[in-house]
């Protein structure tokens, strides 16, 4: 057993050699270019992103109208604000929207790997990724909620959505009190990645 | 069954990691990057043709199947990342795109020297795929009539199909029974066929999606928290009409 738990102590060193050796190769053969991976880095710098889904959580936020149409049909919704194109693209093609409130909290997972959202919220962080967290959401949400420092009243319902097939969910958090007569942009600076998967709830500033 | 298909509610984990970076080493976003390129050229998808040598199906199914496949405990102790590094290097060498030895040979020159220049060069049209990739997507609905079995509010039993390489189906969920809460519009193929497991990639494969939920008192008696609903999207092949009382009898 001991080869099974033993990390090479250049652990990152060599990970990163052959990240950059296979990248180099692929080069090399004519599989991609050598601005192939700066091109899909720079797309979810600047296309997809968590600046997206904030964006359409602010307007949510301020017209009552927009959220429920949100929640009814994500795309169209989606549609009618000023994003960049391919807010239907890659691991976007079929989003749903799921809106807190009124004794509910709802909480996106996946247990079998990690879809995620890409043009709303662009890349998984790695809590999202974590096989634990996987794990442990799908049993004791509230439990694992609270690692996150997020305190889920018992007599709120909270709904786990596991996305196991073409469905990418995500979270429309509740406005946070303190916040009248902020703009828009203001208000979508509060929008976390993590309120939007359901780990945390927007905070006034 | 693999424990990497039925995830959920295991025990005795310890605590969840709460980091928010979605990059925690620097060489992690170019195997990103690599896996991005791969599924947009991918050549079944209705993208224009470009100089690119990849000539081979690459779909999340295929980076999903080497998770699957790997020893659980390998599975946990392996970063998300590195689960990708060894994958995807894997499959470039069983592809015959390159072999074990030049990879070896390229890694110990970046070893030796981190810094050393990548090769320059490659044409414009791949790079212009790879973003109409990201644009345009890969939707699995198909323009094909669905015939929904279950329609909202019925209740729905999770087949225990035979265990394959690949499965969309949370194993936890196999033979408890659910409510149907949407029937998805339309019809949908999966990236890949799974054999006995029932979904696929061919047209004829083309079936419902329903979203079911699940109450956890159900799914794991006595050892769920209070209040709490599990909702699952799950292909029509995974359900069935729950055997009543009368006919079990």
């Amino acid at each position: 057993m001991t080869a099974q738990f033993f990390y090479d102590a250049d652990r990152e060193k060599k990970n990163a050699a052959r990240a950059k050796a296979l990248q180099a190769l692929l080069i090399e053969k004519g599989v991609i270019t050598s601005k192939t991976v700066d091109t899909v880095l720079g797309y979810f710098e600047t296309k997809m992103g968590p600046f997206n889904g904030a964006k359409a959580v602010a307007r949510a936020w301020v017209d009552p109208a927009y959220k429920e149409r949100l929640v009814a049909d994500t795309a169209a919704a989606l549609a009618e604000l000023e994003f960049p194109e391919g807010m239907a693209g890659a691991e976007g093609e079929h989003m749903k929207a799921v809106a807190n409130g009124d004794g509910v909290h709802n909480l996106i997972i996946c247990t079998l790997c990690s879809c995620y959202p890409w043009p709303v919220l662009g890349l998984p962080p790695y809590w999202y990724k974590d096989p634990t967290f996987r794990s442990r959401a799908a049993r004791e949400p509230r439990a694992v909620l609270k690692e996150f420092g997020l305190e889920v009243p018992s007599e709120t319902e909270i709904k786990v959505w596991d996305s196991s097939a073409q469905i990418r969910w995500f979270v429309v958090p509740e406005r946070p009190a303190g916040t009248d007569g902020l703009s828009e942009e203001q208000l979508a600076a509060l929008v976390t990645p993590e309120s939007m998967m359901g780990v945390a709830v927007a905070k006034a500033a | 069954m693999k424990l990497q298909h039925t995830l959920g509610g295991l025990e005795g984990l310890g605590p969840v990691w709460t980091e928010t970076r979605v990059f925690v080493e620097e060489w992690e976003k170019v195997i990103f990057g690599i896996h991005t390129a791969m599924m947009a050229l991918s050549p079944q998808l209705p993208l224009p043709e470009t100089p690119s040598v990849f000539k081979t199906v690459w779909t999340w199914a295929d980076l999903r199947k080497g998770a699957e496949s790997m020893n659980p405990f390998d599975y946990f102790k392996y970063r998300y990342y590195e689960k990708w590094l060894g994958g995807i290097s894997g499959y470039f060498v069983s592809n015959g795109y390159l072999t074990e030895a030049e990879l070896e040979a390229k890694t110990a020159e970046y070893l030796a020297d981190p810094d050393k220049p990548l090769p320059e060069g490659g044409a414009a049209e791949i790079d212009a795929r790879v973003v109409q990739y990201l644009v345009e997507g890969d939707s699995p609905k198909r323009d094909v009539a669905a015939e929904p079995a279950f329609a909202v509010g019925d209740t729905v039993l999770v087949k225990n199909v035979p265990t394959v390489e690949h499965t969309r189906l949370p194993g936890f969920l196999r033979n408890k029974t659910g409510v149907v809460t949407e029937v998805y519009p339309g019809a949908y193929v999966y990236l890949t066929d799974t054999g006995a497991d029932g979904i696929g990639d061919g047209i004829e494969k083309a079936m419902p999606v329903y979203c079911v939920a699940f109450d956890p008192a159900e799914l794991w008696p006595g050892n769920a928290e209070a209040n709490f609903t599990l909702y699952a999207d799950l292909y029509a092949a995974y359900l069935a009409e729950p055997v009543s009382a009368a006919a079990a009898a």
